[in-house]
């Protein structure tokens, strides 16, 4: 493949040059982490490998333009952001030190506590009310961010290569094998849908280039080479599943975008439904082009479930919540994308997304002091961004917690900080605790449940702090051990069909 | 009740879908179906309408002004737009593709880097009512209405104005009627700026129900050149009638019944069909028909 690069391209790119014509970006104070003096003990080490030097280059690919921007220029926000933090020397709290501990669970009360009772003068504290939620207490970080002793990584700057994929599938892949072959990227950032995903991971594989995918998606993907940060089906159906039929009653209706992601997260709903004692009626797939929603609300209404699982994809699709408002269709919905990353609840009139129920990893709104921080920083760098979404979060993170592996590595040799990757990491995220499962590259998330009112106000009622992304564990999956790299199914594990047997049956 | 809710359902999206069609196509039946100017940018056009409109409703204009200053605005930007490049590309069928599918990249992208990937869209105006298990929304009930006016509209200008004539005369045969005095090169600047007016103004009023964003365009693309082509050019106002009610009957029922994927399919494979075994678009020969009954 190499050959068929232009000979003078290949040798402008290894020197530099070449990065002028593209959409290159780098953080800011990049011009003195070149001059920082390495510190720690693991960069002496990488002084010896002669070989490293000039920046440390993060190939990163997402959609800035097309029918999935809207997801693609958060993310690109958030590289920058981690880039800058990195290349400032900063880091995010966190190491190797396995999953961490959790705090007490706890009664809430619906008002803070307050000092006196008006008009006695008595110096009393009451409790605040009747408690009105549980809730997990623990000790609050005032913010996460803390100072890595490195000015970039292992004194190099780090540097985005960033193209626009352009919600195109064809191009997604001759802009992964550019970054691999061309620019020769240290590790490759990349992947909103599923489908883009999917397209690159063949080229991803023959390269064996260290890969992160930061999205949410419907889970599977067993790879030696690609680390998934983001949430998984069994850490989001089954708690938003749950939390439905326990509110509004056992009978659901699927609303999916027609391609693996929603076709798969619509197989685990079905399939899990029935264990938490509701049932699945109606499912139907929409093309990511639709957007004209009449038929679809009105089979809906036709088959008058008690709740739509919606798991709509674009701004195509995103349509559904004005037009199913409009028609009078109020039923409480749940899914696990929407309003967390494509700001629904944010860019449409309420009530579009009155009763969205969504068992989110993040979302901007998330109530702790570490979020409010990060969101501060956020907007300081990015004062136009109107939203920051749950994959936004994830890529900062990731980026973060790629820059903490190449120091405990010693090297940015892309085996090396593969092996260091798989040692138990847990990253202080502004979620909350994450942790990357060593064995199945999947990461342990904070899980809270994201419900938005009337007046599109978002809270967070019940939450989970640590789920486990078991499901690749279940099948018997260790990457360390038996490297694979394809993307398991719920057809390959015949627990599905025994649990869709298992109709309505509470357990 | 549930059977007067469920014809009420089915008759409501049999609306909804012929008028979604109607006021995709009803600027590039102007510009295609008239000019035979294969318009590209007619997506962007509708876009521009849908800012324009969101815009001005979020600064505390009525939504009813702000299509129709929708109207003017990308009506005197076509009128621009044809003085400047179209009209280079007349008779260059090719040409003026590609010309204009530049024109519809500049404007999407374009359009990204001055407002960001999103606008908050404006609330769909009105409320919904009931009939059963089933509830309406207001809005669409109205759309249904306005896309019919605008196209008895366009029926009328074309028929009994002096510009209407002049116009048809112009598509006709531009050599004759400048040889009879009419101004040819004014009648199409005027001809691309009306089209261009009526997809900006569709554009607005489909704006509450879609999202607002640079590229939302694209989704109208595909239907408006299926109506458009279906249609035909021996009438196109006449085509374009037939060929969203045809498409629409077909659309409706097979979706209600199998699902929105199965009903694009149908209408895309009704399409298709179509276009095979009646070249000439459904116009040619509701045309014809019509002709035979006034003769006969």
């Amino acid at each position: 493949m190499a050959t068929q690069i232009p000979k003078e391209l290949e040798t402008q790119a290894e020197s530099g040059q070449a990065v002028e014509r593209r959409t290159v970006v780098q953080g800011i104070g990049a011009a003195v982490a070149a001059t920082a003096l390495p510190k720690f003990g693991v960069m002496t080490r990488s002084t010896a490998l002669a070989a490293e030097s000039g920046p440390v280059k993060i190939g990163f690919i997402e959609d800035y333009s097309g029918n999935l921007s809207v997801y693609g220029l958060q993310k690109l926000h958030a590289a920058q952001l981690a880039i800058k933090e990195i290349n400032e020397g900063k880091t995010l709290k966190g190491g190797p030190v396995g999953a961490g501990g959790l705090g007490a669970e706890a009664n809430f009360a619906g008002k803070p506590p307050t000092i006196g009772i008006q008009g006695t003068g008595l110096p009393v504290v009451n409790d605040g009310g009747p408690k009105d939620h549980k809730d997990v207490v623990f000790a609050e970080d005032e913010d996460v961010l803390i100072d890595s002793g490195d000015k970039g990584i292992l004194g190099r700057e780090v540097q985005l290569i960033a193209p626009d994929g352009q919600s195109n599938n064809a191009l997604w892949q001759q802009l992964a094998r550019r970054l691999i072959q061309q620019d020769k990227v240290d590790v490759l950032v990349a992947g909103f849908a599923s489908a883009e995903r999917e397209a690159i991971r063949p080229i991803v594989d023959r390269a064996k280039q260290l890969y992160f995918y930061t999205n949410q998606y419907e889970g599977g993907v067993a790879d030696a080479n690609t680390f998934c940060t983001g949430p998984v089906c069994e850490q989001q159906v089954i708690p938003g599943v749950s939390y439905m039929v326990e509110k509004f009653g056992p009978r659901g209706y699927t609303i999916a975008a027609d391609y693996n992601f929603g076709q798969l997260t619509a197989a685990w709903t079905r399939a899990f439904a029935p264990l938490v004692g509701g049932e699945i009626i109606g499912e139907e797939f929409i093309p990511l082009s639709v957007s004209e929603f009449s038929t679809v609300i009105a089979r809906i209404q036709q088959a008058k479930p008690d709740w739509v699982m919606t798991l709509l994809v674009g701004q195509n699709q995103h349509n559904y919540y004005p037009q199913a408002a409009a028609a009078g269709l109020r039923l409480p919905m749940v899914s696990t994308v929407n309003m967390a990353q494509g700001y629904e609840h944010r860019r449409f009139k309420p009530p579009s997304l009155a009763g969205m129920h969504n068992a989110i990893q993040y979302q901007m709104e998330v109530p702790t002091n570490r979020n409010r921080a990060f969101v501060k920083r956020w907007m300081a760098m990015f004062p136009n961004d109107q939203y920051i979404g749950e994959m936004a979060q994830n890529t900062y993170f990731t980026i973060h917690l790629y820059a903490k592996a190449v120091r405990l590595a010693g090297t940015t040799d892309q085996q090396q900080v593969k092996k260091a990757l798989e040692s138990g990491w847990t990253i202080e995220a502004p979620e909350g605790a994450v942790f990357l499962e060593p064995g199945t590259h999947h990461c342990a998330h904070y899980i809270r449940l994201a419900v938005c009112d009337e007046n599109h106000n978002v809270s967070f009622p019940r939450s989970w702090p640590m789920i486990q992304a078991w499901w690749l564990q279940r099948l018997g999956v260790n990457l360390i051990r038996h490297p694979e790299y394809k993307q398991y199914v719920p057809d390959e594990d015949p627990y599905f069909a025994m649990f869709l047997k298992n109709k309505s049956k509470k357990t | 009740m549930d059977t007067l809710g469920l014809l009420a359902s089915i008759l409501y999206q049999f609306g909804t879908n012929a008028a979604f069609l109607l006021l995709a196509a009803i600027g590039l039946v102007v510009i295609l179906g008239m000019m035979n100017i294969i318009n590209l940018a007619h997506g962007e056009l509708m876009m521009m309408g849908a800012y324009i409109a969101t815009i001005v409703t979020h600064r505390g204009i009525p939504f009813p002004l702000a299509v129709l200053l929708a109207f003017l605005l990308v009506a005197m930007f076509g009128a621009a737009l044809e003085r400047v490049i179209i009209r280079r590309f007349y008779g260059h069928e090719l040409g003026a593709l590609v010309v204009t599918w530049g024109i519809s990249l500049i404007m999407g992208q374009g359009t990204l880097l001055f407002f960001g990937p999103f606008m908050p869209s404006i609330g769909i105006p009105g409320g919904s009512f009931s009939l059963g298990a089933y509830s309406f929304a207001t809005y669409w009930i109205v759309l249904i209405g306005v896309s019919a006016i605008l196209i008895a509209a366009l029926w009328w200008i074309y028929q009994n104005t002096r510009f209407g004539l002049m116009a048809r005369a112009t598509m006709q045969k531009a050599a004759m009627a400048e040889a009879l005095g009419v101004n040819t090169d004014r009648v199409y600047m005027l001809t691309f700026a009306l089209g261009s007016g009526l997809a900006g103004a569709c554009g607005a009023l489909l704006a509450p129900t879609v999202s607002i964003s640079p590229l939302m365009g694209q989704q109208f693309v595909a239907p408006a050149f299926i109506t458009v082509v279906v249609g035909g050019a021996a009438n196109v106002l006449l085509g374009a009638i037939g060929s969203s009610l045809l498409l629409s009957a077909v659309k409706t029922p097979v979706g209600l019944l199998f699902g929105a994927f199965i009903g694009t399919v149908a209408l895309l494979l009704t399409a298709l069909i179509i276009i095979r075994l009646m070249p000439n678009g459904v116009s040619f020969y509701l045309q014809r028909f019509t002709e035979r009954r006034v003769g006969a």
